[in-house]
């Protein structure tokens, strides 16, 4: 067969056609199926990424602060609050725990609903053999409310009140309750009647504050509020440094609240709080409250007074006290008596109203005097400080060399500056007078002479070096302000300057002044006073520690030296007398100063502040000491001359007579004052007279008499061991029985030292004379009060002292 | 004219055969048979896909740790399960085993047999669909549909715990079927009439069908998955800009207008989802708690991953704070436990899965592996891609698991079974030619 030309036949066609057509179909799904791969292989999920960069990244903080604040409940950890210490370790305030207790009313109601609901089903179902009916809800609630009324002495009702506030999931029933009082709510919630734990009730880990020496140190160590921070005193003022960090426990919960696991717990560790040992030396701040405390009720001071002492060498302020004070423990309510009848008299005056406790006059008057009881006037107020400051104007005039040991001064009993006659505390004058006499003397006009001769403008440069313009800084609260009138004022005339010089017309603090006082004697140094020495860690490791800190030198050291000699005179010669402390060189100055504004009509002379500055030992100056008293009652009242010599003097020594020998320095005597000197009495039981006495003068006590007429000593009085003044005479029993009789303290005051000491050996009891001697000193008080009923060679110390009728201080016409 | 192209006959040039011409023809042709089918088996006997298979296993381990983080909580919690920590895992756990033995058994079959179950497979599909939303007597309001947070679309096989969505049965459905009748198509999809036509028209049945449940999600998917075949299968280019162009249309007016959400109102839809989206954190208390509240939590758990996450297994968002922690919104543990670095690196292995999937596709031996592949693979893609874009807010939320995460042992079978069907497909592509 001839084939002809090729022709692809029909069916040849159609099958490529088909061919064609599958291979473009393939084509079309390959490359559509490539635009997928990129469209849903990279371009959704670049968009993807972009979203969740966003949302992890970008919006990562956000997010997750809203994630933590569902999923995180914290605890606080509660820090221990730090202690305040003496310079000794002694715990003038320390936190224990407590527990505060508060219900929850809210679960209360719930669970008091599913008791009824349970009861109700018990009584349709019926009670098994020997089962008990649960409690009904009232039950429960009437025994929450018997038994934390019992346990916690609140009154029932509040709990009653508290638990009707359904909506609620916190109501305090009592706070900071101590451990042993918390320990019963804790039994009670683990045992009770309902037979499991209880439902609402809890304990809140707290701490309470406690001051084991109630009053004392009261305005340095302050008090907390309510919640627990530092509301007051130092307590306030290093509220950081006490306070220390709360902690943290942050655990993470499910939605319904329950924690999740330990390993989501991040826990933030409390920081302690650390303990601030102070400079306050609690045995001295002792003797100054004491001291102060008799002064005010024996010369009814109407202001109260204050005392600071202090440490010459730094400043540290070893006690500083004011009056009135109050309990830290109770710091709210009014401590003193006589407080305390104010406030009484307030609600006789205005009756309180119906169904009221007190009346608002009486809630007026609360809070006034809260304030006047937590008032430091040591540090918080100022004063005119009188003669005292002329101890600052003595150091200018010898720094100055205007004055001199051989200077003299002539006084006839007042001068006239710029037309103001300006009297002397001796209207006669103290005629012509060495310098030391005239501090002796506490002479106005010499001192407005040594003012005037250094001059205005240096006179305002040395108010300025000794610190009296600003606060001291001194790390108490409330630093009061001194008023002194400006440089310009003050240069532009005499008289201020003349007033000035004896301490009258400004006001400083008594903190101010003490600090330059203590400049004065020092050889010339101010330095900055303080209270808190160290910083402790709870390991007790001193984190920080506050070193003195020196300002300036303000005056030589032998102007220090001078100043220290004249200040000394005046308590061995001058008006001072009173200050002096048997077998202590003490220097010291009295000052009594007018209150300006309180001349009236009824009161013609105007109030007076009485004070005394005191440093010993006068020739190497340990402590320094001011004491002050704002409005004590007049001569006419107390029988002595208002003077600070009269008044504060005396009450200088007595606390100095306490507190050099407990600082250790040495008593030093004399022949006049050695009886005074303590000894220990020898045993000289079974020894024959002779031998006794040469015992006994071995140790001191040369004075004895003999009772009966045996051979041996049978007893002795005092009894061997005992520590007596040298000067007491021991009494041997030669076989004569030892009387077990009582003696009876005769009344002293106002007797010689010899007069004092006949009637005490007379008495059978020892003599201990403190304070002033010399011609003219009598007892002004003694320990034990006469009448009282003593064991046989008892000491009775005496305070010896002279009332004088000068009057250091003087105000102007 | 070669034999093998002639018929069985029994006549020859109208003369009948003899007994050994007809015994030889026969022996010929079963020859022939065996030739072919050996041809085909030797085919199907390729090697599969490693790399798509090892990222497919990878993601399914990953899934599996990521469910065991994500599900023990609740499951902790849940009174129901026994307080069984393990209770999803160990159930999941137990399906991916099935379903990888049944990956392994499908990747044996030769793909090509599948085109005969297209029709029954449609059928299947529409069959339980129709059956799931039958009404009826049961508190769903159905004749046999279970329900779950209030949609009923679950079947239950009689007397067993198993369950199954028949949207899932329908997805595989329509992906076998599309296969078979747009590579049948070949270019005529391009044709109105003929190629685009009749699948839109299936499509929309089987997506309405799947709205009724109501299965929102399920329809979108659906309705997904068919029209990126129908685009591969070569519709117009006309219908795929438009398609695109009503997509934008709708993304602008959903977010930028409050068009959507009048006419969900107005069908008496919920829309506040849609406010949710705009803004998860505004509005008031009770929208933040109610409405906003799993997508505030997803985002919370979100963000508080960070870089490098808070550990595996740490989240806390997953106890009791994000609702479905261990189902549709796993990726935001996995984001919190594991971080912006975690997160990505599974996001990779999703994406390149996709990307190996259709690089599958564009080498299958013809279009119907072709098609296939692009079907599952574009399953797996737009539900990752919508899941994520759910979980991060990116779009209002709507009710899809994660493939190979979330917690569902049905879905993971088919996905798995999908997962064997490309293997399948994989083996018979031919080795690139030496040169």
């Amino acid at each position: 067969m001839n084939r002809k030309p090729v022709q692809p036949s029909a069916a040849a066609k159609q099958k490529k056609k088909i061919a064609n057509s599958a291979r473009l179909a393939k084509l079309i799904i390959q490359r559509r199926t490539l635009v997928l791969l990129l469209v849903f292989g990279v371009a959704t999920f670049l968009a993807l990424f972009a979203r969740a960069y966003d949302l992890t990244i970008r919006q990562h903080d956000q997010l997750q602060d809203g994630a933590s604040s569902q999923q995180m409940s914290s605890t606080v950890i509660s820090a221990s609050r730090g202690a305040i210490l003496d310079r000794n370790g002694v715990t003038l305030a320390v936190s224990a725990s407590a527990d505060t207790v508060f219900i929850d009313p809210n679960v209360i109601d719930k669970y008091a609903n599913e008791l009824d609901k349970k009861r109700a089903q018990k009584m349709v179902d019926g009670l098994k053999e020997g089962e008990k009916l649960p409690m009904s809800g009232q039950e429960y609630k009437d025994m929450l409310a018997i038994r934390l009324a019992e346990i916690l002495s609140v009154d029932q009702e509040k709990i009653y009140e508290n638990m009707e506030r359904t909506n609620w999931r916190y109501a305090v029933i009592a706070k900071r309750v101590e451990k042993e009082v918390s320990d019963q709510v804790r039994s009670f919630i683990n045992d009770n009647d309902t037979g499991a734990a209880l439902q609402g009730v809890h304990l809140e880990a707290d701490s309470k504050r406690y001051y084991p020496r109630s009053s004392l140190a009261s305005h340095v160590i302050g008090f907390l509020d309510p919640d627990n921070h530092g509301a007051y005193g130092l307590e306030a003022l290093y509220e950081d440094t006490l306070e220390g960090s709360s902690g943290l426990s942050v655990t993470a919960k499910e939605a319904g609240g329950s924690e999740i696991m330990f390993q989501y717990e991040q826990y933030y560790d409390a920081e302690e709080g650390h303990t601030i040992q102070t400079t306050i030396d609690s045995t001295i701040q002792y003797y100054l409250e004491r001291g102060i405390a008799d002064m005010v009720s024996q010369f009814g001071a109407k202001n109260g007074a204050c005392g600071i002492v202090m440490d010459v060498k730094d400043a540290a302020i070893l006690a500083i006290h004011s009056t009135p004070d109050y309990d830290l423990n109770a710091p709210r309510e009014i401590y003193t008596e006589k407080l305390k009848s104010q406030l009484s008299a307030a609600d006789e005056e205005n009756p309180p109203e119906e169904g009221k406790e007190h009346s608002q006059a009486y809630w007026d008057l609360m809070g006034d005097l809260q304030n006047l009881q937590w008032r430091n006037k040591a540090v918080n107020d100022g004063y005119e400080p009188g003669s005292t400051f002329k101890t600052l104007t003595l150091a200018m005039a010898l720094e100055e060399g205007v004055t001199g040991r051989n200077s003299s001064y002539y006084c006839g009993g007042s001068v006239t500056i710029e037309n103001e006659n300006i009297k002397c505390s001796n209207k006669n004058g103290h005629g012509s007078q060495t310098l030391k006499e005239a501090v002796g003397h506490s002479c106005n006009p010499a001192f407005i002479r040594m003012g005037l001769d250094v001059g205005r403008s240096r006179f305002y440069d040395y108010l300025e070096d000794f610190g009296l313009l600003t606060p001291t800084g001194v790390d108490l609260q409330g630093e009061g302000a001194s008023v002194f009138a400006s440089r310009k004022q003050f240069e532009s005339h005499d008289i201020d300057l003349a007033c000035y010089s004896f301490g009258q017309n400004f006001i400083v603090t008594p903190i101010q002044l003490i600090a330059a006082q203590s400049a004065c004697i020092n050889g010339g140094y101010l330095y900055q006073p303080y209270v808190v020495a160290k910083e402790l860690d709870e390991n007790g490791n001193v984190v920080r520690q506050h070193d003195s800190t020196p300002i300036r030198q303000v005056v030589s050291e032998e102007t220090s030296a001078m100043v220290r000699e004249c200040l000394e005179y005046v308590v061995t010669d001058g008006g001072g007398k009173n200050g002096q402390v048997t077998g202590y060189r003490v220097g010291g100055k009295t000052g009594t100063a007018d209150k300006r504004g309180t001349k009236t009509a009824a009161n013609p002379r105007g109030d007076v502040v009485v004070s005394f500055l005191a440093f010993a030992p006068a020739d190497d100056p340990q402590i320094i000491m001011l004491l002050a008293m704002d409005t004590p009652a007049r001569q006419e009242v107390t029988g002595v001359y208002t003077s600070g010599g009269n008044y504060v003097a005396p009450t200088a020594s007595k606390i100095l007579s306490d507190i050099l020998p407990y600082l250790g320095i040495p008593a030093q005597y004399d022949e006049e004052t050695l009886s005074a000197a303590e000894g220990t009495v020898p045993y000289v039981v079974g020894m024959s007279k002779d031998e006794a006495a040469a015992k006994l003068e071995s140790y001191g006590f040369s004075a004895y008499r003999t009772v009966g007429d045996g051979e041996t000593v049978t007893d002795q009085t005092p009894v061997g061991g005992a520590i007596v003044p040298t000067g007491a005479e021991v009494i041997l029993y030669m076989g004569a029985e030892k009387s077990d009789q009582l003696c009876t303290v005769p009344n002293l005051v106002g007797l010689s030292a010899d007069e004092a000491n006949r009637a005490l050996v007379n008495a059978g009891l020892i003599l201990k004379a403190t304070g002033a001697s010399g011609s003219g000193v009598k007892v002004i008080s003694q320990s034990m009060e006469s009448g009282a009923e003593v064991t046989a060679g008892s000491v009775v110390t005496v305070q010896m002292g002279q009332m004088t009728n000068i009057d250091e201080g003087a105000g102007i016409g | 004219m070669a034999p093998k192209k002639s018929r069985p006959i029994k006549t020859r040039n109208g003369i009948p055969l003899t007994r050994d011409e007809y015994r030889q023809l026969k022996k010929q042709k079963e020859r022939e048979d065996r030739r072919r089918r050996q041809e085909a088996w030797e085919a199907a006997r390729g090697p599969m896909d490693l790399p798509f298979l090892l990222l497919a296993m990878m993601l399914l381990a990953v899934g599996l740790i990521m469910l065991l983080s994500a599900s023990f909580p609740s499951a902790q919690s849940s009174a129901n399960l026994k307080n069984d920590a393990l209770y999803y895992f160990k159930r999941q756990t137990a399906f991916a085993g099935l379903g990888v033995f049944v990956m392994w058994w499908v990747s044996k079959i030769n793909y090509e047999r599948f085109r005969g179950l297209a029709r029954l497979a449609l059928a299947g599909s529409i069959f339980l669909l129709i059956l799931v939303i039958i009404p009826g007597p049961n508190k769903y309001g159905r004749l046999l549909a279970l329900g779950e947070n209030g949609a009923a679309r679950w079947l239950g096989f009689p007397g067993t715990s198993f369950t199954f969505q028949p949207s899932e049965v329908a997805k595989l459905g329509l992906i076998v079927y599309f296969a078979e009748s747009i590579s049948q198509k070949r270019e005529k999809m391009k044709s109105f009439k003929e190629g685009f036509l009749p699948h839109i028209i299936l499509l929309v049945v089987m997506t309405v069908l799947t709205l009724i449940e109501p299965h929102f999600s399920g329809a979108l998917l659906i309705l997904g998955i068919g029209a990126a075949m129908m685009v591969v299968g070569g519709i117009h280019w006309g219908w795929v800009a438009a398609g695109s162009g009503a997509l934008g249309l709708m993304g602008y007016l959903l977010y930028f207008t409050e068009i959507i959400d009048k006419f969900f109102h107005a069908i008496n839809y919920n829309a506040t989802r849609l406010q949710v989206w705009r803004d998860p954190f505004g509005g008031d208390l009770a929208f933040r708690r109610d409405d906003a509240w799993q997508t505030i939590q997803s985002l919370y758990a979100i963000g508080s991953g960070g870089l490098l996450g808070v550990g595996l297994g740490k989240s806390r968002q997953k106890f009791g704070y994000l609702p479905e922690a261990q189902n549709d919104y796993i990726f935001a543990i996995v984001l919190e436990e594991l971080g912006l670095v975690g997160g990505t690196l599974i996001m990779v292995l999703f994406a390149l899965l996709i990307i190996r999937g259709y690089w599958l596709a564009i080498h299958a031996r013809d279009r119907f592996g072709s098609l296939l592949i692009v079907g599952v693979t574009t399953q797996i893609a737009l539900q990752s891609f919508l899941n994520i874009a759910v979980v991060t807010n990116f779009m209002p939320s709507t009710g899809i698991s994660l493939p190979f995460f979330s917690s569902g042992g049905t879905a993971l079978l088919i996905q798995l079974v999908e997962v064997g069907i490309v293997l399948s497909v994989s083996r018979q592509i031919p080795a690139p030619k030496a040169r």
